[in-house]
């Protein structure tokens, strides 16, 4: 759905269903230079398991106008606000990537209608090389080719697919030139910039999950790890695949998502 | 791990990795009807489009995935889908794209069949199309209307051999938000990826050089993802609420993917084109070795042009890679490996001596095919068109002294040793 939020057009994924706030809302949060066609697997699939969806496209990203955000608690903030716009309460937000950030910063706010985290190949840091940094502002979408293959475990080079048909690498550079030219420097930015995720770490009070996977390039499996000892009863799975985990584990992360909903409620 | 692999490598490994269970190294052929539901849930959730999967082989099978899969990596699109034949890959895209009281601009220069359905059936359905020149853009940027839904052409026309000049087309096109639609079946990715040129949308006939061994019919579509389908109003059938799945908007939920997705609901669901696996496994076999043979073809071809523009029987020599060619410029810049393996070619003493041509050679085949692994030859003069005059023919851009071949890997020497018995048994009869 279209909304206009803040003064600029927004959108919100809500999986094919219309939005119906008294029931559990799910809240998924892309990562850095993507927009909400990051979780096409995910958004559907809860939306009709008879929960509440949001996917919403950040500032400048996907179908979304407004400027990016410039820093992760400009991104929490930003969600904050859409949250309470949108009159939700039983929120588990799902982080993948930079989302994850966003959800560490979106826990000191949010706390009293957020029941769940989850993290989705995410880390408490995501330290971006001066190359990249300086690539995503001279040529965004040669730096957006460079994430997307680095961020595919084999099935990115082999063009195996889930989706009977699809290309990893094709849909992926296509999703990520949907956004603004200017999405993804900033958001590469917020990620390097932000440097306090070990203290919302230890801060989290609600249950947690965390999705990691084994061949990460972008948050490696080791700093994954790191972060999940600073989250007390971090529920953890690993799955052996890279770091656009959603869309090349999509099943696997469903069901794992899944069950764990179901011991929440 | 993210190796970007090359052409070549995506060639033959693209769509699959052998599995754990049986370490099968070729992808193995899935004849099957339906796939077996884990629950109801999983079922309901495959019909949904809440995910990948296979649930009946007239929507998707995993062997023609792995076809689609390789064709996507190849061309560089965000993903693909087979069908039966060339033809049906190519309604199927206007299907999805068209609706009654929309207009289509066309190359004048195409394969008789995509001609007829877009000049004679698609009218009947309300969608009306204007042809015009393709090596001229401006008369293209001149036929768009308002209601222009797609521009469609042949990177290298059959038979005529024009040439598209993509670049320049594309930037018509997306100058007014209208996707690029390209038959690129002559070129195949290997001398040409279209995307890369700014098209958006490619068909192909996999039964000619890409499948490559005369052994199966079958087409593709692939999908550059590099459209935007987002005005509601030009494309309601992509991005407005369809009737499948309650209303999905395929632009919002698939985005890059939305082309290809509704064709799969709509296309494959409700009119049924589907490729049996056995030939989607014929057809990856023949694209195993796409490079090697493309280089091979290029070359005979070249060799073929020498031979027969040299010739003292042969009256015209037809080619893009040839300097006399009027796309000659165009094909330098957009085909530099080479633009293809058909030559036209015309033989001292009109019809009567193309016939007598066409019936004394014995290793290439008279046949109504092109891309083959073996040299092809047609006589459009005797056959396809043997009820036209001369001049009825003229109209149509052939003449009738006019060969069609199709140039194969055999030895070269001994395809200019057989077209050497051709053209003495011209000679016998120009006596
Ligand atoms: C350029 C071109 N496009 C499409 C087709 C149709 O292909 P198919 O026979 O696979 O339907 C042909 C067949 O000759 C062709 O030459």
């Amino acid at each position: 759905m279209i909304i206009n939020f803040k003064g600029a057009k927004t959108y919100i994924g809500t999986g094919g269903k219309s939005l119906d706030v008294s029931k559990m809302t799910l809240c998924f949060l892309h990562g850095a230079g993507q927009n909400h066609l990051s979780f096409i697997q995910q958004a559907r699939f809860f939306a009709y398991k008879g929960y509440s969806v949001v996917v919403p496209d950040m500032p400048a990203h996907g179908f979304s106008d407004g400027n990016p955000c410039k820093s992760i608690k400009e991104n929490a903030e930003w969600i904050n606000d859409l949250l309470v716009e949108l009159n939700l309460k039983d929120v588990v937000v799902i982080g993948h990537s930079q989302g994850c950030l966003v959800a560490l910063e979106l826990n000191r706010i949010l706390k009293s209608s957020l029941e769940a985290l989850i993290f989705v190949a995410g880390s408490n840091e995501i330290p971006v090389n001066q190359f990249l940094l300086d690539l995503s502002k001279e040529n965004p979408q040669k730096a957006s080719e460079m994430m997307v293959t680095w961020g595919h475990g084999i099935d990115g080079d082999m063009s195996i697919n889930k989706w009977p048909g699809h290309s990893h690498y094709g849909e992926g550079n296509n999703i990520m030139c949907m956004n603004k030219s200017t999405a993804l420097r900033y958001d590469l930015h917020a990620c390097n910039d932000y440097s306090d995720g070990i203290d919302a770490a230890k801060n989290i009070k609600v249950p947690a999950l965390a999705v990691l996977a084994k061949n990460d390039q972008m948050t490696p499996l080791k700093s994954g790890l790191k972060f999940l000892e600073l989250i007390k009863n971090c529920e953890t799975h690993t799955l052996d695949c890279g770091h656009f985990l959603p869309s090349e584990r999509p099943m696997e992360l469903n069901s794992i998502i899944n069950s764990f909903l179901s011991k929440l409620k | 791990m993210s190796e970007n692999y090359k052409f070549d490598t995506l060639s033959l490994h693209a769509g699959h990795i052998p599995d754990k269970e049986t370490g099968s190294r070729a992808v193995p052929i899935y004849q099957t009807t339906s796939y077996v539901f884990n629950s109801t849930e999983e079922a309901a959730s495959l019909y949904n489009m809440e995910v990948g999967g296979h649930l009946y082989t007239r929507i998707s099978n995993p062997t023609v995935a792995a076809l689609e899969q390789r064709l996507a990596a190849l061309e560089g699109g965000a993903s693909a889908l087979a069908c039966s034949s060339g033809m049906a890959a190519m309604h199927l895209v206007v299907s999805a794209i068209c609706s009654s009281g929309d207009h289509i601009v066309a190359s004048s220069k195409m394969y008789g069949a995509n001609i007829n359905l877009l000049q004679h059936t698609m009218p009947r359905f309300g969608v009306n199309t204007d042809f015009v020149n393709p090596n001229d853009p401006e008369a293209i940027k001149r036929a768009i209307k308002p209601n222009t839904k797609l521009v469609f052409g042949e990177v290298i026309g059959n038979p005529g051999l024009d040439i598209m000049d993509v670049p320049e087309i594309a930037k018509i096109c997306n100058s007014k938000n209208i996707p690029l639609v390209l038959d690129a079946t002559f070129n195949t990715p290997y001398l040409m990826q279209p995307f890369k040129h700014g098209a958006n949308i490619i068909v192909h006939s996999l039964t000619k050089w890409l499948g490559g061994h005369g052994i199966a019919i079958g087409g593709a579509i692939v999908n550059g993802g590099n459209f935007d389908w987002g005005d509601k109003d030009k494309f309601p059938t992509i991005s407005g609420p369809h009737f499948a799945l309650g209303g999905i908007s395929f632009w919002e939920e698939f985005g890059p993917s939305a082309l290809i997705a509704k064709i799969r609901a709509e296309g494959m669901y409700n009119f049924g084109p589907s490729l049996s696996p056995t030939n989607a496994f014929h057809l990856m076999q023949g694209i195993e070795t796409l490079p090697l043979r493309m280089k091979k073809h290029i070359e005979n071809t070249h060799s073929i042009l020498d031979f027969l523009v040299n010739h003292e029987m042969v009256e015209w020599v037809k080619h893009p890679d040839l300097e006399t060619h009027p796309d000659h410029e165009v094909a330098k810049r957009i085909l530099p490996k080479g633009s293809g393996s058909i030559v036209a070619f015309g033989i001292k003493g009109g019809r009567e001596a193309g016939k007598a041509f066409i019936e004394s050679v014995q290793l290439a085949s008279h046949l109504a095919n092109v891309g083959d692994a073996k040299t092809l030859l047609i006589h459009p003069g005797s056959t396809t068109h043997s009820h036209l005059s001369s001049e009825a023919m003229k109209e149509g851009g052939l003449t009738d002294d006019m060969i069609r071949l199709s140039v194969g890997l055999e030895d070269i020497n001994d395809i200019t040793k057989d077209f050497e018995r051709g053209f003495r048994a011209v000679k016998k009869l120009n006596k």
